[in-house]
């Protein structure tokens, strides 16, 4: 009975904060496309805040150059994904949008590693074990399907510029610590010439890490935004 | 649904997998000839790397370890040269070209594969007439990055200079004579060593040791 009931129900976050700016774009939610790309970076940060895709994030920040490549990728992918959604929101049947949605992120992630293997391999060499995992990144998906599928092609463009940047920090900030702890070195450049806390390299390290900076954002949103913190349930991809 | 749903959303599916398929054979067939030149000059300059003193290196067949396609190469070098005028039969021009009428073998490259902790380890390894090993490199891993990673630091490598098959073997410490494993990384350090160089010489010795000299 259940079950019957949940199948014709719509797919919506059941969030307070969703259900109060129901019936609004996003647009007119967050003031302008400034706002937008802001809210990427700061209020729905991809890791500190929705502490969304810690599998791929805790397996390449290990070094800095590592977690910036790939952070750069997730951004291309993103911003392609977001505005190709868009552009096709009013032909793509609500039926089949999620392996439309898959096939899309698919291709477009198949397209960076194709240019990449070609025209960036030292690069590719590092980190093309990680570009396919982008196909299950729950962070693109979502807002594929959170705010591409409702909003005008500029403004999904905008707030793909403001995850993809957004992730891209969080590598950044992630990576510095994990690489000068764990390594001594920063971008392979040798800082201190030991390796202080190899922990740090490793899985272990990366959510220690994670969970400190995670603890840091919240502090700063609670003590001076008047926000309640970080409220996604973490989520592998 | 209807059936005028289920026709609808099959077109739908069909339209764009059809667009973005064409999309993905445009890149690819931009790319991969790209691609595919770029892997040809990665292998050469590694050949080139690890047998820099060869005039020339030719494949001479391939083998399998771990159900993979490895291949193995004779380095040789050139004794004696001889110029020839060569007549061209366009511009009727004489170019004259050098070619090798007597060329001496100095050893072989196999490449190898070995089996480490996230992935499998691929190697080339030079070895002269003798099969002591010259020089190795690893061409590619995916072992973890600020552990097994240090397979490819040259501290690592430098090791397996002048070994002879006996000696390489990994050892967890100080040691001069034998290949000593890289802390935090035994599994990739015993991969590279005991599994993919071993072994690539292995085979080379048992093919080629009984006089069969390429």
């Amino acid at each position: 009975m259940s079950n019957h009931i949940h199948r014709h129900m719509p797919l919506k976050l059941v969030d307070e904060d969703t259900r109060q700016y129901e019936g609004i774009t996003h647009l007119q939610r967050y003031g302008s496309y400034w706002g937008i790309i802001v809210n990427g970076i700061f209020g729905e940060n991809t890791v500190f805040r929705l502490v969304l895709s810690l599998c791929p994030t805790v397996a390449v920040t290990n070094s800095l150059r590592n977690g910036f490549i790939l952070g750069v990728a997730v951004l291309f992918v993103q911003i392609m994904v977001n505005v190709t959604v868009s552009a096709l929101r009013k032909f793509i049947h609500p039926r089949i949008r999620i392996p439309i949605y898959m096939f899309i992120i698919a291709g477009w992630v198949t397209v960076i590693d194709m240019l990449m293997a070609a025209y960036a391999r030292a690069a590719y060499a590092q980190i093309g074990l990680y570009i396919q995992i982008i196909v299950a990144y729950a962070s693109i998906f979502a807002r594929a399907e959170l705010v591409a599928s409702k909003n005008k092609v500029v403004t999904s463009l905008m707030d793909g510029i403001g995850m993809g940047v957004g992730y891209v920090i969080a590598l950044v900030i992630i990576s510095f610590f994990r690489e000068l702890l764990g390594r001594g070195s920063l971008w392979g450049w040798e800082i201190i010439p030991t390796k202080p806390l190899l922990i740090m390299i490793l899985p272990t390290g990366g959510f220690l890490v994670i969970g400190i900076l995670i603890a840091f954002f919240n502090w700063i949103d609670i003590r001076f935004f008047k926000g309640k913190g970080a409220s996604g349930a973490p989520s592998c991809h | 649904m209807t059936a005028k749903d289920i026709v609808k959303i099959s077109l739908n599916l069909v339209a764009i997998y059809l667009i973005g398929g064409l999309i993905l054979a445009f890149v690819y067939s931009k790319t991969s000839p790209i691609i595919f030149i770029k892997n040809k000059e990665e292998k050469e300059a590694a050949l080139k790397k690890v047998m820099p003193e060869a005039d020339r290196i030719e494949e001479l067949g391939t083998w399998e370890p771990h159900e993979k396609h490895a291949t193995y190469y004779i380095a040789k070098v050139c004794e004696e040269e001889k110029i020839e005028k060569i007549k061209d039969a366009q511009t009727g021009d004489f170019r004259e070209t050098k070619k090798c009428i007597k060329d001496k073998v100095i050893g072989y490259v196999v490449e190898g594969f070995g089996k480490g902790y996230s992935s499998y380890i691929n190697v080339l390894v030079a070895v002269d007439k003798n099969f002591v090993v010259k020089k190795i490199a690893v061409l590619h891993h995916g072992e973890t990055p600020g552990l097994g990673d240090e397979i490819e630091r040259d501290y690592f490598l430098n090791q397996f200079d002048g070994k002879t098959i006996e000696h390489l073997v990994v050892i967890k410490m100080e040691t001069k004579d034998n290949i000593q494993a890289i802390s935090g990384a035994t599994i990739s350090s015993r991969a590279v060593a005991e599994d993919g160089v071993r072994n690539g010489v292995k085979m080379l010795i048992d093919k080629f040791s009984n006089g069969v000299k390429g």
